[in-house]
Order: structure tokens, then C-alpha cells, then sequence
């Protein structure tokens, strides 16, 4: 598939560039597909690429020896990477694909090219790093002040509210996640993951299958998910 | 307190972000910057505000801090010459996300917000420098909310007196407060005191008034941290 300025457009944030300057990344963006469970890169490599998702799920995290902190999960319209570019320091986390992905990739070089040419990719480049560092921000709140119960509500409520349809019983999204992933996204064991979804399926808040998971009193656990407990 | 003394250009060569830029552009940014100094424990921000501009330090230390609705306060990390904070509100952000206090005397160059819109469209240069900070800013906060997320409260408190050890004197010591300590590991006071009193007894710090005596900083690297500092 060939990348034109039109599908660019289309791209949040990208639809405030100049024709011109998106003109310059149709010609140099490449459209990259890869498969589930697949680094995109790793935590440590030299600045990567910037990548566009157009579809599928990734995750980014940070890994020391056998623990991880998942912190974000980007989705279509997201970008990611790059983020070290700017001093040339290595990539602070890995992003992995969780579902086949496919995406606008501009390698470092390009990246840096048009970042010296075109002002305007220069600015919105800083609007990509502005808003994964507030999601940062907020991470680094609900880690310090929320508890696991809070916490797991949080990410249930995101999620049903980015991916979620309406369904007979409630807000259906798929699962996509392991029980350790929900752990590592939330800072804890996956046995404390386990009882806290025992009992938010025993308060009727979720259902949850193999393959999904229903929200059943959205309010209810929006409530739960912004107590400040500590 | 607003210093009438002029930003040099050399005050603000020292400062890493702009070591990139040529002459006449540090000059330029130097002559739109105000120079301020606060006293030890005077806010500089408060979470919630709009700041309005990019906060640099020349001396002193700063701490950035994140406070719950129960009251529990949380430290992000510590600034020291040459860092910068603040500016979130330039881009997108329309609060301030934390809070930033002066821990000892503080002198600032301030750069405001409208000088910064100003120069960021006529600039690519200032750009550059903005990327380099925001950049910095979000590796910082992948790593604590990696610590935060997934390590030990005793892994938590050696890795701050790891980040903030003063190797200039032997042997190295930290001059924190339990309470400071506490707040920039995520945990409470009694915690830190418990942990440091272990730590004394396994003769890896001395704790004295005002600051912590590192005998052995080795013994404080957690496993975990060695493959990530």
C-alpha cells in the first residue's frame, strides 16, 4: 500500500502539517506489518523509528530481570517510538506487538531529516513527546496514590471507554491481555490480579471469558477507579 | 524574589540543554529570561496551575512533588543545576501536572510563555532544545513508574540514595530527611527509618542529623537496578 499525503491527513495531529511537509513524509514513510508477540524495539536500542499505528495493539514497557511495568498501551491513531531521538540516548522501554500491527514507520534518519527541514513536523513531534509524557504523569500518580483495586478499575475503565461496544450484558472489549500483563500494567502479582477480579465478578461489576471482557456497571467502576486510597 | 541582575550568556552556556545553540541565539534567549531566587521550602508551583513558563536552575535544588486527596505526597525527582522543569503548560497541557518547591536556596532563570510561543515559531533551534528536555523528562518517568510499579519498598529507598549520593566528600553521604527520603520512594517516614536502621546495622550507611553516611554503596544496588542505572 502506498502512503499518500491524503492518508496522512487523516492521521491525528499529522492533519496539521503543511501539504508540503506531508507531502515529504508520503515519500519517505514505509508501511511496515508484523505479526502478535514481536518487538518493534527494545528497551536499550539506539533512538528507533517512529511508528503510525494504523491497526492492532502494542504494548511498551519496562523490563529488569523477571519484573515489568507495562505502561501504555497504544492503539490505532497512536504513535510510538522515538521518544530518545532528541539526545540520543537509548530507547527507555520495549514495544511489543499484542495483536498482528500494522504502521507508518519513519526510520531515525528520516525522522531527523525532516525534523532539520520542516518546522511544523519539528512541533508536533514535541506534541507527541508532550502527550505520552502526561500519560507518564498520570501513570506515575495512580501508581503512588492509587491501590491495586483502584488501580485495575482504571484500566478497565480505559479500555472500555477506547475500545468498548455496546453490548446485551454491557460494555464488551476483547481480553487481549494475560493475567501477569494485567499484573504488570498495574504494579502487582498476578494471584492479587486474580482475587480482585473474583471480586469485582462476585460485586457484578465484569463478566469475563477467555476471550473478553464485559462491563456490567461502567459508573460503578469508574467510582472505584478514582478513590485516592493512599 | 526577582533578581534585576541580567541572565548572561555565560550563566546560561552552563546549562546542558543549550549547548547546542550558536551564540547570537543564546544571547537572544538569554536576554528574555528573568532571574529569581526562593527560599528553602517556598512553592515555586503548585499542582493545578497554570505556570506559564520553562523553569531553569542555576544553584540550588528543586523538588517536583505530586500530593493525593488524602494528603500523601509523593516526589518525583529532585532538580539541580542545569536541569529544567515546568513549560507543560506551552504544549497541550493546560495545569501544571506537579508541584515544584525549593529544598535549599534556589536561583532560576525563568523563560516565559510568551517568549517561548514566540521564539518555538521562528525558531528550530528552541525546538530542539525543548525536544532534548521533554525527552529527558519522559525517560526520567518511565523509570519511576517502572520503581514505583514493580519494585520493593526497600529496593525503592536504596535506589534514591543511590540517585541522590554526593560522591564529592568520602566518604559519599546523602543529605535527605527520612521524611524527603520517604516521599521520593513512595512509602512513609517510619519505613524509611526501619529500613535505614537494618541497613546501619549491616554497616552500609551511618545515619547522623540532617544526612546519611554511605559506607558501602555497593550493598545498595538491587539486583534489578544494576542492568538499569
Amino acid at each position: 500500500m502506498v502512503i499518500t499525503a491524503e492518508l496522512l491527513t487523516k492521521i491525528r495531529l499529522f492533519g496539521l502539517l503543511s501539504p508540503r511537509t506531508q507531502r515529504s513524509i508520503a515519500e519517505k514513510a514505509v508501511l511496515v506489518q508484523h505479526p502478535a508477540h514481536v518487538d518493534l524495539y527494545q528497551q536499550g536500542d539506539p533512538p528507533t523509528a517512529l511508528y503510525i499505528l494504523q491497526s492492532g495493539q502494542v504494548k511498551l514497557y519496562r523490563q529488569s530481570k523477571d519484573k515489568c511495568q507495562i505502561l501504555a498501551l497504544p492503539t490505532a491513531g497512536d504513535c510510538l517510538g522515538a521518544e530518545s531521538l532528541p539526545t540520543g540516548a537509548t530507547s527507555p522501554y520495549t514495544a511489543t506487538t499484542i495483536t498482528p500491527v500494522s504502521a507508518v514507520m519513519l526510520p531515525p534518519d528520516v525522522l531527523q531529516s525532516l525534523m532539520d527541514e520542516h518546522s511544523d513536523f519539528q512541533e508536533i513531534f514535541l506534541r507527541l513527546l508532550t502527550e505520552r509524557l502526561k500519560q507518564f504523569v498520570t501513570l506515575v500518580h495512580d501508581l503512588a496514590f492509587r491501590d491495586v483495586t483502584s488501580r485495575l478499575a482504571m484500566v478497565l475503565v480505559a479500555r472500555a471507554e477506547s475500545e468498548g461496544h455496546l453490548a446485551a450484558e454491557g460494555i464488551l472489549f476483547d481480553r487481549l491481555l494475560s493475567q501477569q500483563e494485567f499484573a504488570d500494567m498495574v504494579g502487582t502479582a498476578r494471584e492479587v490480579v486474580y482475587r480482585t477480579f473474583k471480586h469485582f465478578e462476585e460485586d457484578g461489576l465484569v463478566q469475563m471469558t477467555r476471550e473478553s471482557i464485559i462491563i456490567c456497571d461502567l459508573n460503578t467502576l469508574r467510582r472505584i477507579a478514582f478513590q485516592e486510597t493512599r | 524574589m526577582v533578581d534585576r541582575a541580567p541572565v548572561r550568556t555565560s550563566d546560561l552556556r552552563e546549562i546542558p540543554a543549550f549547548h547546542s545553540l550558536p551564540d547570537a541565539q543564546v544571547s537572544s534567549v538569554a536576554a528574555l529570561m528573568v532571574r529569581r531566587h526562593f527560599a528553602p521550602g517556598q512553592i515555586i508551583f503548585m499542582e493545578g496551575d497554570k505556570s506559564g513558563a520553562m523553569w531553569f536552575v542555576f544553584s540550588g535544588r528543586v523538588k517536583i512533588i505530586k500530593q493525593s486527596l488524602n494528603g500523601r505526597i509523593q516526589g518525583l525527582c529532585l532538580m539541580d543545576r542545569g536541569k529544567c522543569f515546568g513549560g507543560c503548560s506551552l504544549f497541550d497541557m493546560d495545569h501544571n501536572p506537579a508541584t515544584a518547591q525549593a529544598l535549599t536556596e534556589v536561583t532560576l532563570f525563568i523563560l516565559p510563555e510568551q517568549a517561548v510561543g514566540q521564539m518555538g515559531e521562528n525558531d528550530p533551534n528552541l525546538v530542539k532544545v525543548l525536544l532534548h528536555i521533554y525527552s529527558q523528562r519522559l525517560e526520567h518517568l518511565a523509570r519511576v513508574s517502572e520503581v514505583l510499579g514493580s519494585w520493593t519498598v526497600a529496593d525503592r529507598i536504596n535506589d534514591c540514595l543511590l540517585t541522590y549520593i554526593n560522591r564529592s566528600v568520602q566518604p559519599p553521604v546523602v543529605d535527605l530527611t527520612h521524611e524527603k527520603l520517604a516521599s521520593l520512594s513512595g512509602t512513609v517516614r517510619e519505613v524509611v527509618t526501619r529500613h535505614l536502621s537494618l541497613l546501619e546495622k549491616e554497616g552500609v550507611v551511618h545515619n547522623t542529623s540532617g544526612h546519611i553516611i554511605i559506607l558501602n554503596p555497593d550493598a545498595l544496588l538491587p539486583p534489578c537496578a544494576a542492568e538499569s542505572r
